[in-house]
């Protein structure tokens, strides 16, 4: 009798995609897209995810100009179009933004020309390796967390690719891979401390020309008033032993040194020194996490007295991360192009002596603000010293009435006279530039220094902001560079607390900054701690660290070999625990099974394999129509059926020696056909 | 006294797949439900169905009754039906000054009991008190029934008021639970063309007989089950039990039965793991959430998450 349950004949490997794989591809692709919406230009968004759609529409709808856009030809033309968009765009086409961009477009491009199952397999990887490129941007708590539903996409697809006619439910599928996952976690914990890491990154992206905020070479009144409001972190910091007190923050920066009488900039080529000239004293030792400026400086609180290390470096290799030039400037020899841990020592100090006598170049002016000129000139000859003289500018800060905000008036050709004798209101850069002005123009060798002051401490870290960049001066005075902060002079709220406190109501203080403890900053701020963590602990996780956990547990130190040993040997004993211990020798308990499941594994390996709830003749029927063409399946199957369900007797002796020679025929015949036999 | 099953002239030698064939022609496009109905029948265990109206139960029953030349009776349970309305009842007769037992419908080989759920606990416990035991006891005489009783009960899918539902323990007396749904277009067309089923069913003819069927049903049970299949029926059984209730130990049992008589309709003398996955949903849909419809479901996903031998 005709087996009549078996009413679904299983048909060939399926060349068209289907309805449900192509959705499963799209779900995957608009997943892996979404984390790149938030940074590509919008027009790449939209023909990225324009293309996805139109491909779903025309899976619904036969229209002949749609079919012409998602045609070779049409996807070409897009390309080579997304192309030559994108160098227009960026201005260049060798760098991260244009080639992802790029990368964006062509992964919707191929998915659009997907026509058989062999092309969804690379779609795959292509959509794997998108979502891979998100982490050029952000290694962020909440970047790995986006990634998760396209990760359940991914494995999704993969189900379904496999056999779309019959995977199980979407809900099943991710559920299965979501356990997994789960399964893999703990190997995936085991690689990240034991697998051997490349000391420093495995690719240097060439630079974007990114706008970053910060601090710059230059300083022109209103450009630190400017960059204040700015929520963005500059740095974050934690201390070995207590903080410096708020008056000590000053995070030392760039220092200009010249000046066009509006312009303040560095020099450009400023002599390196070794750190023992600078005598100073290490007061305070700390670790700074720098966010990638695209500048060269890093930053120490003033004034440093080391070189800064990497953190997880072995102090006695001396490998250093920048060097000092003569007017304690640290300057590294690339730019910071991503997120930088250094380890630095700083001397709190006010003063310190410098190797040599500063240049003569430091007492020039350039010629305009001719009122400071001659107020200089008067006050100074109402001072008994340098010293005095220096004081009573400030006291003059102090005592007249000047305004400290961040919306200082315009200033026109000689911005110090201007500021100093009418506009009387500005920001600390219009303070610090004006104050080493005067001291030139009395003859005081005097620069400017740019820089942070101040810190929030968050939990056991600080962080340093843009809201809290600041300028102040420094005055050679008897052999020695002291630091002089006219803004104190006239907001002293400005050096003991920080900006908002100095400003008055109705300034346009950045939310971050302000006073008070609003919970939308608080919340902001536990945010900030977990990407700390997060940042310090997986992130920047790296061969030393690795090291480190590894002598902190006590292990030997053991050799490459000896460790991918250990690996493969507790990976294998994972995998055996999560895949359960009777799969080993697919649990096959009598010679019926164990030949049975032999016939199962050459099918898998001709390319049809088995699903776990498939009975033996479902199998068998699929397996002979899919591979029509190997001899012997339905017959060596047949055997195999009868021999492993039927009362044994006096012919089951002949009948497995029967079915063996079969099985060594077919073993014969897939070595032979190996990689030709699933495509008749 | 014992009523003998009326049995009936065979034409032929009997063949199950005649008798399906003929079953066929009248209950279209059910060829699965039928041969599940009569593997059950082989299985010795009683088949509930559960649809709506008009979808042909009354039919089946009538066209197995026939054409398995078996006598059928049916009941419509109502909410007032008393134990003595299926049983029987015990009358004075004023003749012999004794008490003459009146059979109730009960006593026949073929036995539809519509609409099962509409009536009271009571009326319900008697019928299925007669399903286990195949015997009925009224005034202390004991009264046997035919060696191939077989219940044919119905239930609406619907909750409705005044409905009694069926409790697990008694739910788990049905060997099979089916559902025979609306037939697909085409078959509907030619249940149209083909005109009135009563005269259709009078015209069917007895291919088999009583005796037939007792021979069957006993050959059946001898099909051979390898240890394999029994490893897979317990790991389906356990795996039932994961969330919490499952299936029973007779379930288990039942289970056998049935992959059996599937096996012996199919002309073989040994089980596949084929004819537990067509057994499983029939046998434990009704089980494992009281209803066939929910029921076949929780089935196929037990089913669907334990690997085949």
């Amino acid at each position: 009798m005709r087996k009549l349950w078996q009413k679904r004949q299983k048909d060939n490997i399926p060349v068209r995609l289907d309805k449900r794989a192509l959705y499963a591809l799209a779900a995957l692709l608009f997943l892996s897209q979404l984390p790149h919406v938030l940074h590509l230009p919008i027009w790449v968004s939209a023909i990225g995810v324009g293309i996805v759609a139109l491909k779903l529409v025309a899976h619904h709808k036969n229209s002949a100009a749609i079919n012409a856009v998602l045609s070779p030809i049409g996807m070409t033309a897009i390309a080579l179009g997304g192309a030559i968009l994108v160098r227009m765009h960026y201005g260049y086409f060798l760098g991260r933004d244009p080639c992802v961009a790029f990368l964006f477009i062509l992964v919707s491009a191929k998915f659009a020309e997907v026509r058989k199952s062999s092309d969804s397999t690379l779609l795959l990887c292509l959509a794997g390796f998108l979502l891979l490129t998100q982490y050029f941007y952000s290694q962020s708590i909440l970047s790995a967390l986006i990634t998760l539903p396209a990760v359940l996409a991914l494995g999704n697809a993969l189900a379904v690719i496999r056999d779309s006619t019959n995977a199980p439910s979407t809900k099943n599928n991710i559920r299965m891979v979501g356990k997994l996952l789960l399964q893999g976690a703990p190997l995936a914990a085991l690689l990240f401390v034991v697998f051997p890491r490349l000391p420093g990154p495995l690719w240097s992206l060439p630079d974007d020309a990114a706008g970053t905020t910060g601090l710059s070479d230059s300083m022109a009144p209103g450009s630190i008033g400017n960059l204040s409001r700015s929520d963005a972190v500059a740095f974050r910091v934690e201390f070995n032993g207590p903080p410096p007190p708020a008056a000590e923050r000053y995070w030392r920066g760039p220092v200009m040194s010249q000046f066009d009488g509006r312009e303040w900039t560095i020099e450009k080529h400023s002599r390196k020194i070794r750190v023992s000239n600078t005598f100073a004293k290490e007061d305070i030792h700390y670790t700074v996490m720098m966010q990638p400026t695209q500048q060269r400086w890093l930053f120490a609180l003033d004034h440093p007295a080391s070189l800064p290390m990497s953190d997880t470096a072995d102090p006695a290799d001396g490998r250093t991360l920048a060097h000092l030039t003569y007017d304690l400037q640290l300057k590294s020899a690339e730019p910071v192009t991503q997120v930088m841990r250094y380890v630095q020592k700083s001397s709190l100090s006010r003063e310190f002596e410098p190797p040599s006598r500063p240049s003569a170049k430091l007492t020039l002016l350039s010629g305009k603000n001719p009122q400071t000129v001659a107020f200089a000139t008067k006050l100074r000859a109402n001072s008994r010293s340098n010293k005095d003289y220096a004081d009573a500018v400030l006291r003059h800060f102090n005592k007249e009435n000047f305004h400290y905000t961040l919306q200082p008036s315009l200033l026109g050709d000689n911005p110090v006279d201007e500021f100093l004798f009418s506009t009387r209101n500005g920001f600390c850069e219009h303070y610090a530039s004006a104050y080493v002005v005067l001291l030139r123009a009395a003859g005081i060798p005097a620069r400017v220094v740019t820089g942070y002051l101040g810190g929030e401490m968050n939990g056991n870290y600080m962080i340093v902001r843009q809201s809290d960049a600041h300028a102040w001066a420094e005055a050679y005075l008897n052999g020695r560079w002291v630091r002089y902060d006219p803004t104190g002079a006239v907001a002293p709220a400005r050096v003991d607390t920080n900006m908002a406190a100095a400003l008055g109501a109705g300034e346009p203080i950045p939310l971050m900054a302000r006073q008070g403890n609003a919970w939308l900053k608080r919340l902001k701020l536990s945010i900030d701690e977990m990407n700390h963590d997060w940042q310090r602990l997986v992130v920047n996780f790296n061969n030393e660290s690795q090291y480190k956990i590894w002598e902190k547990l006590g292990l030997p130190k053991l050799k490459l070999w000896q460790i991918t040993i250990a690996v493969l040997f507790i990976t294998a004993l994972w995998c055996l625990a999560v895949l359960g211990f009777p799969l080993v020798g697919s649990g096959a308990k009598t010679l019926e099974d164990k030949l049975w499941y032999r016939y199962v594994k050459m099918l898998g390996r001709l390319g049809v394999s088995r699903k776990p709830t498939e009975t033996p003749n479902e199998f068998i029927d699929r397996a002979s129509i899919q591979l029509a063409h190997v001899p012997m399946i339905r017959t060596l199957g047949d055997d195999l059926v009868r021999l492993r369900f039927e009362k044994p007797d006096k012919k089951t002796s002949g009948l497995i020696s029967v079915i063996k020679r079969g099985l060594h025929k077919l073993y014969f015949y897939s070595m032979m056909h190996r990689y030709s036999a699933s495509r008749p | 006294m014992i009523n003998t099953a009326q049995t009936l002239p065979v034409d032929n030698q009997g063949d199950i797949s005649l008798v399906l064939a003929q079953l066929e022609t009248i209950l279209m496009g059910k060829r699965e439900q039928l041969e599940l109905s009569v593997a059950c029948m082989l299985a010795k265990g009683h088949l509930l169905i559960e649809d709506v109206p008009g979808t042909g139960k009354t039919t089946l029953a009538q066209a197995l009754g026939v054409s398995m030349g078996l006598k059928w009776n049916r009941v419509q349970f109502t909410s007032d039906l008393l134990p003595a309305d299926i049983v029987g009842v015990s009358i004075f007769n004023s003749q012999t000054q004794a008490f003459d037992f009146r059979e109730g419908p009960i006593f026949t080989s073929v036995l539809l009991a519509d609409e099962i759920n509409r009536a009271p606990p009571k009326a319900q416990s008697a019928l299925l008190e007669a399903m286990e035991e195949r015997q009925i006891s009224v005034d202390g005489h004991t009264y046997d029934l035919p060696q191939e009783f077989f219940v044919i009960a119905t239930q609406n899918p619907v909750e409705q008021l005044g409905a009694y539902p069926l409790p697990e323990s008694q739910l788990d007396r049905f060997l099979v639970g089916i559902a025979l749904g609306y037939p697909d277009p085409a078959t509907e067309r030619a249940l149209m063309q083909a005109g009135d089923k009563r005269s259709l069913i009078s015209k069917l003819k007895p291919v088999a007989s009583a005796e037939q069927i007792e021979q069957w049903s006993a050959d059946s049970q001898q099909t051979h089950i390898s240890d394999s299949i029994y490893d897979y029926i317990q790991a389906l059984l356990l795996r039932s039990r994961e969330g919490g209730s499952g299936l029973s130990s007779r379930a288990g049992l039942s289970l056998v039965r049935l992959s059996k008589s599937i096996a012996y309709i199919d002309n073989r003398n040994h089980v596949l793991p084929d004819d537990v996955q067509r057994a499983f949903p029939a046998l434990a849909g009704h089980r494992l959430t009281g209803r066939v419809s929910t029921g076949n479901a929780a089935a196929m996903e037990i089913l669907n998450s334990v690997p085949s031998p």
